[in-house]
């Protein structure tokens, strides 16, 4: 009830604010009588608030949209199906920024500019590292000599999160070293009650991306400068075993002891049920904490910044986005209604609503706005702290043979089937071939003593 | 069969309630957890009120429609099952009764066979090729011919192995009576391998049922079965245990109810071909 | 024809049918292979001895026979998948016919319930796979599974089940068996159900005990039945997926790496659609070298 007639208010203020030239800030976009078009989605925490803002759209417009929800598992199938052969069933099509770039890349994404010149992403608007562009002749993400070929409908990145009534009543500081950490943990691991610190070391995309964190705090990089061609791998740097240490010191000292198959779902649940005291997660995660049908310790958690290597140093943020983007061979009818759903869907008052229900917006103006200061999106100026440090890792099409490659040599690193060192310098020659095959300039640096 | 008394019998009592016992238990407790809140379920709490909250947001939230594919899902495994039991049965009788030649039966068991270790995941991108091309994409019609040609060779060889179990003379000596080979087929051979013909059925259905992969690709969302359903509960982030829970035991239900007047249905239509 | 009643028409029908009966049987099973079969066949072949690139626009194929080939030779992690697949095989079929030979004797030779029992053992095969793949997780789960909430409440430590490199394929086996004995048990029921009664009266009259029935009648004249069961069991225990996926995603390390899992990353996950059809075709390959081993070794242990 108190959805239907906040929506109600909204769209009369749109109808009103329409009618008068307005500034960006509080009005939504009058994009026209469009054709009905199909977005593939993935169910996922925050599909109800796109679901509140489509029908909104579709409340205010007119136009027509259907969702094609899919299951995450499902999400690559359908995309490449659908834009490989005759005229694409999907106008919109969401897909993960590792997988992107082959869609990039084998030219079957409409840059957004020649479906319509006047498209612009507003200033406002996170570019989270240039996820949306694409540069074929570097074979590289980048927006300075690529094209536009989407934009992100959710900046997810990992936040530190920590129980700060347990904190506050063991007089514990907020860490922001991984020292900090695990000095922590020292008081908060008490095994099977409590977990001094949570982070996924499941083989695959899990561990992966948590090691991100240490990696890009420590420094270290898992190639040279792949921006300008250069294609070293670095991943096998003194920085990077360092934080490959690191990481598995934390792990040893503060997880449970299954912590080399600990993943996403386990992790989240682990703080549900309040037995983890300090944890890395996704932003997409923080809603689940303050349900109370998920959750034991619901207004205890908060979210700070993430760690760092030393108190001068910056936390290592890699983005783990989406990516929104039209086919090629989508109708023309169907990128037309496309471009005009994605200029709506950008503007602040959509951002905003879409934050309201539950989704994880991608403009600066809605952190700042006063959502921040209401107690569920207390993540808010968190993110925004930590956002302008965020690194896309993989900006390259050889992106899902890397990243695969990183997260099967990491987790032997952890359960011990390897050395660190040699799990490092197994994993650059891996990516030394991976580069190799893909023609690009590449070498490794000397490998690691072991 | 055996005939168990005193001691045997009670051990084998015992020994058949244990495995009864092993293979129900964990799908009762995924009964038990459909019945929870979330946060009972990751607490392992044995303490608690029912809630019906993940059968209501299953079947009647907005993004569902788990009623429509419960019916697809009907239509797509029922209508299989049927065509693959007669497609798959005539060609096993054929090939074990009737005078193919070696080279004839050895490349179409040994072509079924290796297509059935195919690795599905290669077999969606050229099957979603051909039903582009024809205009059977996102239909039932298209999903149901793969499925039939999925579990043609499990059927085949199961039907074969339960027509090679009947001694050949039973048909032998109707023949030599003036039986034609058709009658030997429909009023001899067939009804004595009833139970062969329910169990490739209800394989058959139980395959198409739970298939996911084509499922995916060649369906949209009006025309979704229930795996795909299914599987959004797994997300990227989270499982949702509770309404998974509930999913899986609502699908469980209709397969449950079809199977058993499927298997009616086939034992009377049989029956009633040998008493005329 | 037009002439004739229509019984005497279905009598023409009918012997049309009869003189045409061995054709007529095979040729719609004929029809569905060759017409949705030949091409994915066809193309995995071709695809394995190719280079696919997708750029501008399409798919670039390029023919490059030995490429994928040499990749595959020196493919360390497929050595290793293809080992724990060797071994997952072994155990969970060897497990399941046992269990499922011993259930289908014993539910046969019960005088009542038979199908109130039938359809209570097929449950897990009804089951959702993405759905038995993630519950039997949770009731893996160090912390919240119910199977440690029983370990440790008759005073055990807790079991790391699918976190330690040593029991984590085990423990996949374990929930392979509760899955795949019923599909087991469905086909060898049948058999036992189709088991000519008269031959068992006839020997237990002659005085034969029931281990001789056993050991000397049944399970021989199940024989047919057995070896499809065993067939198309080991076929699907090659093709292990789901439960792997779910339950482990081949981790610790790559102790619970299976060769579809692995198969999933290249074809699907990297798109390297050339490899992933040769990789295809190595698990096509290496079940079958694994059948005809098994073929041969129990011919020798016949004739001994």
């Amino acid at each position: 009830m108190a959805w239907k007639s906040k929506l109600a208010l909204a769209a009369t203020t749109a109808l009103i604010i329409s009618a008068c030239p307005a500034s960006a800030q509080d009005s939504f976009a009058d994009v026209g009588k469009q054709e009905p078009i199909t977005i593939l989605i993935n169910a996922s925490p925050w599909y109800n608030g796109f679901e509140k803002v489509v029908g909104l759209y579709e409340e205010q417009t007119g136009n027509k949209v259907n969702l094609e929800v899919t299951p995450f598992n499902g999400m690559l199938e359908k995309a490449r199906s659908a834009v490989r052969s005759g005229t694409s069933p999907l106008d919109l099509i969401n897909v993960n920024a590792t997988n992107s770039t082959e869609f990039y890349q084998a030219g079957y994404i409409e840059p957004m500019k020649e479906i319509d010149p006047s498209f612009e992403v507003p200033k406002e608007v996170l570019g989270l590292d240039d996820a949306g562009c694409w540069d074929e002749a570097k074979k590289y993400r980048i927006c300075s000599s690529g094209k536009l070929m989407g934009y992100t409908p959710n900046g997810n990145v990992q936040l530190f999160y920590y129980r700060k009534d347990v904190l506050d009543e063991k007089g514990l500081k907020v860490p922001v070293t991984f020292d900090d950490i695990i000095k922590n943990c020292a008081v908060l691991q008490n095994p099977p009650e409590s977990y001094g610190y949570l982070q996924r070391g499941e083989r695959g995309d899990s561990i992966q991306y948590d090691f991100m964190a240490y990696l890009l705090a420590y420094g270290a990089k898992p190639v040279a400068d792949p921006a300008n061609g250069d294609y070293t791998v670095t991943i096998n740097s003194p920085e990077a075993k360092a934080a490959l240490d690191k990481f598995i010191e934390v792990a040893k000292k503060c997880s449970p002891q299954n912590y080399g198959t600990l993943g996403q779902g386990e992790l989240i649940q682990l703080l549900q049920t309040g037995k983890g005291m300090q944890a890395h997660a996704v932003v997409a995660a923080f809603p689940n904490f303050d349900n109370p049908q998920k959750s034991a310790v619901v207004g205890k958690i908060n979210a700070a910044p993430l760690p760092r290597a030393t108190p001068e140093g910056k936390p290592g943020v890699a983005i783990g986005s989406w990516v929104f983007m039209i086919p090629k061979n989508a109708s023309d009818a169907g990128k037309k209604g496309a471009v005009a759903f994605s200029k709506w869907f950008l503007t602040y008052k959509a951002q905003y609503e879409y934050a309201l229900g539950g989704g994880i917006p991608v403009r600066t103006d809605v952190f700042t706005s006063d959502l921040k200061d209401k107690p569920e999106f207390r993540w808010m100026p968190a993110y925004l702290d930590e956002i302008e440090y965020g690194v896309q890792v993989y900006g390259y099409v050889e992106a899902p043979a890397v990243s695969e490659a990183v997260g099967l040599r990491l987790n032997q690193a952890l359960v011990g089937e390897m050395t660190p060192a040699v799990a490092l310098n197994t994993l650059a020659e891996d990516m030394k071939a991976i580069f190799e095959k893909g023609g690009r300039k590449t070498g490794t640096l000397p490998p690691l003593a072991d | 069969m055996l005939v168990l008394r005193g001691y045997s019998r009670l051990a084998g009592i015992a020994l058949l309630s244990l495995g009864v016992f092993v293979i129900l238990a964990p799908f009762l407790w995924v009964a038990l957890q459909s019945f929870k809140y979330e946060i009972q379920i990751l607490q392992g709490s044995w303490n608690f009120e029912p809630t019906m909250f993940n059968y209501v947001d299953v079947l009647y939230s907005r993004r569902s429609d788990f009623l429509s594919n419960i019916w697809n899902s009907l239509i797509v495994a029922g209508v299989s099952t049927l065509c693959v039991l007669v497609v798959g049965t005539l060609a096993a009788y054929s090939l074990s009764r009737l005078a193919w030649s070696g080279w004839i039966r050895n490349l179409f068991l040994g072509w079924t066979l290796i297509f059935n270790m195919i690795p599905p995941l290669t077999l969606v991108g050229p099957w979603y090729l051909i039903f582009r091309q024809i205009g059977m994409f996102e239909t039932l019609g298209s999903l149901i011919l793969t499925h039939i040609t999925l579990h043609l060779p499990m059927t085949v060889w199961m039907m074969m192995a339960y027509f090679k179990e009947l001694p050949k003379e039973i048909e032998e000596a109707a023949m030599v009576d003036g039986c034609r080979r058709i009658d030997a087929f429909w009023r001899i051979s067939l009804p004595l391998v009833t139970p062969g013909l329910i169990a490739a059925g209800v394989l058959a259905f139980v395959f198409s049922w739970n298939e996911f992969s084509v499922a995916l690709n060649l369906t949209g969302r009006d025309t979704a079965t229930v795996p795909v359903a299914i599987a959004r509960f797994a997300q990227q982030y989270e499982v949702q245990y509770g309404q998974m829970a509930a999913a899986s035991i609502l699908s469980t239900i209709p397969a449950l109810l079809l199977m058993f007047f499927g298997q009616r249905f086939v034992v009377q239509g049989l029956t009633m071909g040998a008493v005329k | 024809m037009s002439l004739s009643t229509p019984s005497a028409r279905r009598q023409g029908l009918s012997d049309f049918i009869d003189r045409h009966f061995k054709l007529l049987t095979l040729a719609p099973a004929l029809i569905v292979l060759v017409a949705l079969t030949l091409y994915p066949i066809a193309n995995l072949f071709v695809m394995a001895v190719s280079t696919i690139r997708f750029e501008s626009g399409g798919e670039i194929w390029a023919f490059t026979p030995l490429i994928n080939f040499k990749q595959l030779l020196n493919d360390q992690i497929f050595r290793i998948a293809l080992w724990n697949t060797l071994l997952f095989a072994i155990a969970s079929v060897a497990i399941e016919m046992v269990l499922g030979l011993g259930l289908a004797i014993l539910v046969g030779s019960m005088t009542a319930f038979k199908g109130v029992m039938r359809t209570a053992l097929i449950i897990p095969i009804l089951m959702p796979p993405v759905a038995i793949g993630s519950m039997w997780k949770l009731m893996y789960s160090f912390d919240f599974g119910v199977l440690n909430q029983i370990v440790t409440g008759i005073g055990f430590a807790p079991v790391n089940w699918t976190g330690s490199p040593s029991l984590a394929l085990w423990s996949v086996v374990i929930v392979d068996v509760w899955h795949w004995t019923p599909f087991v048990f469905l086909i060898l029921f049948a058999a036992v159900e189709g088991l000519p009664k008269e031959v068992i009266e006839a020997a237990r009259i002659d005085g034969a005990s029931n281990r001789d029935l056993i050991f000397k009648i049944i399970i021989p004249l199940m024989m047919p039945a057995i070896v499809v069961a065993l067939l198309f069991r080991t076929i699907l225990a090659f093709k292990v997926f789901d439960e792997v996926f779910l339950l482990t995603s081949g981790g610790p390390g790559t102790s619970t790496e299976v060769v579809s899992l692995h198969l999933n990353k290249v074809f699907f996950q990297q798109n390297d659609l050339g490899y992933g059809a040769m990789l295809s075709l190595a698990i096509i390959a290496a079940t079958i070298a694994f059948l005809w081993v098994a073929r041969s070794a129990s011919a020798a242990l016949e004739k001994r």
